[in-house]
């Protein structure tokens, strides 16, 4: 078949077409290999303390010294206490300057792809001082090896989450919409049933039923499971409401009228209509359980330490204190606001690409 | 646990009303121009009126106190009502508030308590013993209420009787003698029996408990507090006003309160409450030692606000306890072996914990017992210093060596690993638990982080459902009143619940305690019933001492005692480590 | 169109019925409850839990508790508060008024903000002013609510203002209403509704902008054009008119979710919703409390789609009800 004529392919050009789109994909295609390999890019351990180093301020990287280029380097902090506040003060101490070291072994092993190693891509000998490229939290822990191990989580349970409530939505909302009567009925009682109890309570209810002795993981898993299958409801009802009034158009009247067969009617003609709308509403699913696992761990119903999410992480900046004393501990709302930003520019571009009724 | 314990502690501060030193002996007629309250709550003379405005953490269950357990509801109740006695804010020594005076009689079985002359009901009526007798034999002792005192009013057994001698005289008589029965009297406000009498407590304790609640008409609340309630807008304010029957007077002999009227804004996030005291709209604010620098930097920057630290005795001492009944049958011979939880305690870096997580603004702690206190007996000697070394040496010299991994081995070969459950939504317990968690990997000892919801952690340590935990119980003044808690066998000593009473006996199992728990448990069964006040000391003396031994639990550190409020708050300061303030005391520059 | 109405309230009765077993099933699948709490207390004596417990009839067989908690509900009573020692309805009835003018609110200032802008970015879809509107809607997105709640506050506070959480100021809570306690409302109204609304307002128009794309290259609209129709009317009479169509059954979805969403808004802003009342006493496990909030939430969904379907008839006569 010619290229020119194939809908993938035409579809494909007009995304490209949309820069927000391209530049949105590419982003999120870097977030995810990032998290791959978050073990390596990361300098330390998630979990590692530096207690000398509480609350450091990012370190700056230099790259002349003297006018001159020279191998990227950074310089060590002094910390004050102040006597009066207990406030930590850092300052920079220039008589240490430390060049950053690529491809170094040290620290305690990561686990990638079943191999045991320690190798970092950069970092600094733990013998001649520290590098915290976003400074570190209340135990000096590495704020940027943390948001890169914790990438891992928060960008992949979205994905998950969507995948169950989409499939289990889009299956019983069409067929509840399409064939109507007793099936109809059923599956709407069971959708209503189920959407009226505020999802917040119903989490918090199964919090209290989820044994404490579980690992994280799990925890996590399960409250996963528990919002997809709370919210394939709401997706069922609307792509119920879109069949509903589609079974009336006239191209589908006219296929019934045909004699086409059930399937071929939901696959031909209504799903293609309802695509744009679909992945409209997964774009806006999926960032939505990045903003979930945020709002879980602000009750204290998310992922748990020794583990790291980015809404675990933005949990430690809830609070004035830090918002005016320690401003880089916002860094993991920041990639939060990034990837569901990312996400929706996509979709976006998706839809518009994948409306096949856009060429004139 | 922390905010709870200061606002507990706030609520406490309040209502404290003492007579002057000079005072005692004379008769007191309620006039105009006597001062009755302690000298020491006054820096200054203040000025009247103006409106006090202080943050409530939740909307109260009820204005009825015995029929609820609700310290947001105390916080405003104990404005409205007072008690007989109190301790003093600098002293810590008992001070009469409704009590004029009392005396002990010498085989310390009999107590009478001579009242203040004058004291009336914010509706007119008098105050008599009659009202004290009402509130502690129909109500504080009425095991059918929620929120009752019985424990601490019950002595070997038998309940404390309350006895009538004239209208402003009663008696406090028991079988044996009892030790703490005046801290035991300072536990419960008194109630208007002209008021509640009617709904008849003891008959029906249901019915009773369903009276005054929060939308009962305010002019039925009726106390003998500076303040009266005036209105309650749910879980937006609580408004109270001055009570015109108040009968505390300041050093100069002026009424109190200064303040007009004194309200309570319902703020639960912690974070307005800090936004709202900054902007303006509250005088002060119950704060913890996280938030102490910020406040404190602002406090140094603008002069606008006034951060005061102090010690007391009821903020919790967090701890490490170790199940002593866990089912692993390893860990449970660990957990019980002395030499482990040496090992343990040499793992706590109390210093860094003192110095990171509570900014400073905590101390090394006593076994039971607010340091620099009476009952203190000075164990700091055997708290040791953090040496992981050391706890490596203990370790080893249990055989628990280090395998290949660098984790330690059981005698069994498995990993020594264990969980350490924690509320993972207190600042403080969770620092905690993230350092010794770093701490013990060090030395070849993993621990298992379990976070719990802090409204959980007393229910899942009493059910035995840990390995081990970070818990922490508030000290009182008397050890008498925290012995449900360090008394083995105790409702509350929930690290060794082998050895609880079978169901139905009071005694508990003693041929499962360790020789030192029996020691204890004698030293608690014995001061419980001296009256020597020296005699009681020795004793518990003795029992912190037995503690610091044999670390039945680890004591981490013991908290300061923190507060924040608008410099333009008169008689709101910090003497002899101590803050001092009341409701009634303070007013508006 | 009444035989519609009748028939979908007979229908609500089963499901309600359905919904009472579920959420009666939730509440006892929950480990403990508040007379366990009770006597974890060592002040309570057992008597007294025990004499709660019959008088309550929680110690009889499971059905007989359903039974007689839905035969309650049927003549408006609505169980006992535990925490609170008061009958529950009176402590919801306290609340419900803010609720209610704080969710209505809410929805109205999210359609009247994000239909327009929907449509503006529709149609102008690639100026520049629509990219900023973008952006402000995916900033609502991306942004967690209490996230958001605390920024506010920070700048406001940053700026020397002082309406930094609540529905007024201190002095105006308990006094009568004025002129200026209504000024002082609106001064403090703009952060919730802003906290609350700004998702929902950002996810109506997206999907606002969406629907309207989809539509204006419909046939119709084409054959609309073609027929010489002014451009304004085939924008306003028919593109739009349908466009809003599959968001209205989203309408019906946003009462019961409001409560949800309102309650993290609430208990960081101490408003004086129903939000932070089901929260404490979830915590607490005060059951009767829990139940009667949940089966609310129930109706209101229930009554919201009852109208969202409704609307959608009167708008879409495409739609067939017999």
């Amino acid at each position: 078949m010619d290229k020119r004529n194939n809908p993938l392919y035409l579809a494909w050009l007009r995304f490209l077409r949309s820069k927000p789109g391209v530049i949105s994909g590419v982003v999120l295609l870097v977030l995810y290999v990032i998290a791959l390999f978050a073990g390596f890019l990361a300098p330390y351990n998630l979990t590692v303390q530096h207690p000398d180093a509480i609350y450091q301020p990012p370190q700056r990287i230099y790259f002349f010294r003297d006018g001159r280029p020279v191998r990227p380097y950074v310089y060590q902090f002094k910390r004050e206490r102040d006597p009066v506040t207990f406030i930590s003060s850092y300052r920079e101490d220039r008589s240490r300057p430390t060049p950053i070291r690529f491809f170094i072994a040290q620290g305690e092993p990561y686990r990638f792809l079943g191999l045991k190693t320690n190798w970092h891509l950069f970092g600094v000998p733990e013998s001649e001082g520290y590098f915290f490229p976003l400074g570190t939290d209340q135990f000096g822990r590495c704020l940027f090896s943390r948001i890169l191990v914790g990438s891992q989580v928060s960008l992949t349970v979205g994905v998950i989450g969507v995948l169950i409530s989409f499939v289990i939505g889009i299956l019983l909302g069409g067929i509840s919409g399409y064939f109507g009567g007793r099936v109809d009925t059923l599956i709407q009682r069971t959708t209503e049933v189920l959407l009226s109890i505020p999802r917040l309570p119903i989490l918090m209810a199964l919090s209290t039923v989820i044994p404490a002795s579980w690992p994280s993981t799990y925890v996590y898993l399960g409250i996963i499971g528990v919002l997809s299958f709370i919210g394939w409801a709401g997706l069922a009802r609307v792509v119920r409401g879109q069949v509903l009034a589609l079974r009336e158009v006239d191209y589908v009247t006219a296929a019934v009228a045909q004699g086409a067969s059930n399937l071929r009617i939901i696959l031909r003609h209504i799903v293609p209509n309802l695509s744009s709308y679909l992945i409209v509403t997964a774009t806006l699913a999926l960032p939505g359980y990045i903003i979930g696992e945020s709002a879980l761990s602000f009750l204290g119903l998310g992922i748990k330490e020794p583990m790291a999410s980015w809404g675990l992480l933005l949990k430690d900046a809830q609070n004035f204190q830090s918002l005016s004393l320690y401003p880089w501990l916002l860094t993991p709302g920041i990639l939060i606001f990034i990837s569901v930003l990312a996400y929706n520019f996509l979709g976006d571009a998706l839809r518009d690409a994948a409306d096949v009724r856009q060429r004139d | 646990m922390n905010r709870r314990k200061l606002l507990k502690q706030a609520a406490f501060g309040m209502g404290l009303g003492v007579l002057a030193p000079w005072l005692s002996g004379k008769v007191l007629a309620q006039q105009a121009g006597q001062a009755n309250v302690p000298a020491n709550l006054f820096q200054e003379i203040g000025k009247r009126g103006g409106t006090l405005t202080l943050p409530l953490g939740s909307t109260p269950q009820s204005w009825n106190y015995f029929a609820v357990i609700d310290n947001f509801a105390y916080t405003v109740l104990n404005n409205i009502f007072d008690r007989l006695m109190q301790l003093d804010q600098v002293t810590f020594e008992l001070v009469g508030v409704l009590a004029e005076s009392w005396t002990i009689s010498k085989d310390a079985r009999t107590t009478t308590v001579k009242l203040r002359s004058g004291v009336k009901w914010s509706d007119g009526t008098p105050f008599t013993a009659d009202d004290v007798i009402f509130t502690f034999t129909e109500v504080a002792s009425n095991t059918n209420l929620r929120a009752n005192q019985a424990a601490t009013l019950t002595v070997a057994g038998v309940p404390l009787r309350f006895e009538k001698v004239d209208d402003l005289t009663f008696r406090v008589v028991s079988n044996k003698p009892y030790g703490a029965v005046l801290q035991a009297l300072t536990f419960s406000p008194i109630m208007p029996r002209h008021k509640l009498a009617p709904f008849k407590p003891r008959e029906d304790p249901g019915g009773y408990s369903r009276v005054w609640a929060t939308n009962t008409d305010p002019k039925e609340i009726v106390g003998t507090g500076p303040f009266m309630l005036q209105s309650y807008v749910p879980d937006q304010k609580v408004t109270l006003v001055r009570n015109p029957n108040s009968w505390r007077r300041d050093p100069q002999g002026n009424p109190l309160p200064y303040f007009d009227r004194l309200e309570y804004l319902i703020i639960r996030d912690p974070n307005i409450q800090v936004a709202q005291f900054l902007a303006g709209n509250l005088d002060q604010i119950p704060i913890t030692g996280a938030q102490f620098p910020d406040l404190k930097r602002q406090e140094v920057a603008t002069g606008k606000i006034r951060v005061l630290r102090g010690s007391t005795i009821y903020t919790s001492p967090p701890h490490w306890g170790f199940n002593f009944d866990v089912p692993n049958p390893e860990l449970r011979e660990l957990f019980r072996n002395l030499t482990f939880r040496k090992a343990m305690q040499f793992a706590v870096n109390r210093k860094r914990i003192i110095e990171d997580v509570y900014n400073g603004l905590a101390s090394l702690p006593g076994h039971g017992v607010a340091p620099g206190t009476f009952w203190y007996y000075d164990t700091r000697s055997y708290l040791g210093e953090w040496s992981l070394e050391r706890a490596a040496g203990l370790l080893d010299s249990l055989g628990l060596r280090r395998g290949a991994d660098g984790q330690r081995r059981l005698p069994s070969g498995k990993v020594l690993e264990f969980g350490f459950t924690y509320a993972s939504d207190s600042l403080p317990f969770s620092a905690i638990a993230a350092i010794l968690q770093n701490d013990l990997r060090q030395i070849g000892v993993k621990l298992n982080l379990q976070g719990i919801q802090q409204g959980t952690l007393l229910s899942t340590a009493t059910g035995g459902n840990f390995e081990s935990i970070l818990m922490a119980y508030g000290d009182q003044p008397d050890p008498q009143l925290r012995k449900d808690i360090w008394q083995p066998g105790g409702q509350l000593n929930y690290w060794h619940r082998s050895v609880w009473p079978e169901r139905g006996s009071s005694e508990p199992k003693f041929d499962q305690m360790f020789p030192w728990e029996k020691n204890i448990w004698e030293i608690f069964r014995q001061a419980e019933q001296l009256g020597d006040q020296s005699e009681r000391k020795r004793l518990y003396d003795r029992w912190q001492l037995l503690s610091a031994q044999n670390l039945p639990v680890i004591m981490i550190v013991k908290p300061d005692a923190v507060a924040a409020g608008h410099a333009r708050l008169g008689n709101f300061y910090a003497r002899d480590s101590r803050i001092i303030f009341t409701n009634f005391s303070m007013f508006e520059k | 169109m009444l035989n519609f109405v009748l028939r979908r309230i007979l229908v609500a009765i089963p499901t309600l019925l359905l919904i009472s077993v579920l959420v009666f099933a939730v509440i006892q699948l929950q480990p403990g409850g508040f007379l366990e709490n009770l006597l974890e207390d060592p002040r309570v004596s057992r008597e007294t839990v025990e004499n709660i417990r019959r008088q309550y009839l929680l110690d009889q067989p499971v059905w007989v508790q359903y039974l007689h908690w839905l035969g309650g509900i049927v003549r408006g009573d609505f169980g006992y508060s535990f925490l609170n020692s008061r009958p529950v309805s009176e402590l919801i009835w306290e609340r419900m008024g803010w609720t209610v003018f704080l969710a209505a609110l809410t929805i109205l200032a999210t359609w009247v903000i994000a239909i327009p802008l929907g449509i503006y970015t529709a149609l102008n879809r690639y100026g520049p002013s629509s990219t900023v509107l973008n952006f402000v809607g995916y900033f609502g997105l991306a942004t967690p609510d209490f996230l958001v709640a605390l920024l506010l506050i920070y700048l406001v506070l940053v700026s020397g203002g002082t309406t930094v959480g609540g529905l007024f100021s201190p002095q105006y809570i308990d006094a009568p209403w004025s002129w200026a306690k209504f000024q002082d409302m609106l001064g403090h109204l703009w952060i919730p509704l802003i906290v609350i609304g700004l998702d929902g307002t950002a996810t109506i128009m997206r999907q606002m902008r969406a629907n309207l794309l989809d539509v204006l290259n419909q046939d119709y609209i084409r054959t609309a054009r073609a027929k010489g129709l002014a451009e304004r009317v085939v924008l306003w009479k028919h593109a739009v008119r349908n466009a809003i169509n599959p968001l209205i059954s989203l309408a019906g979805l946003q009462l019961p979710t409001l409560i949800s969403s309102t309650i993290i808004a609430s208990i960081v802003l101490s408003l004086p919703t129903i939000g932070p009342f089901l929260y404490d006493s979830l915590l607490n496990k005060d059951q009767y409390v829990v139940m009667a909030l949940l089966m609310l939430s129930a109706v209101l969904l229930m009554v919201g789609n009852l109208l969202a379907d409704i609307l959608l008839a009167w708008v879409d006569p495409r739609i067939r009800y017999e």
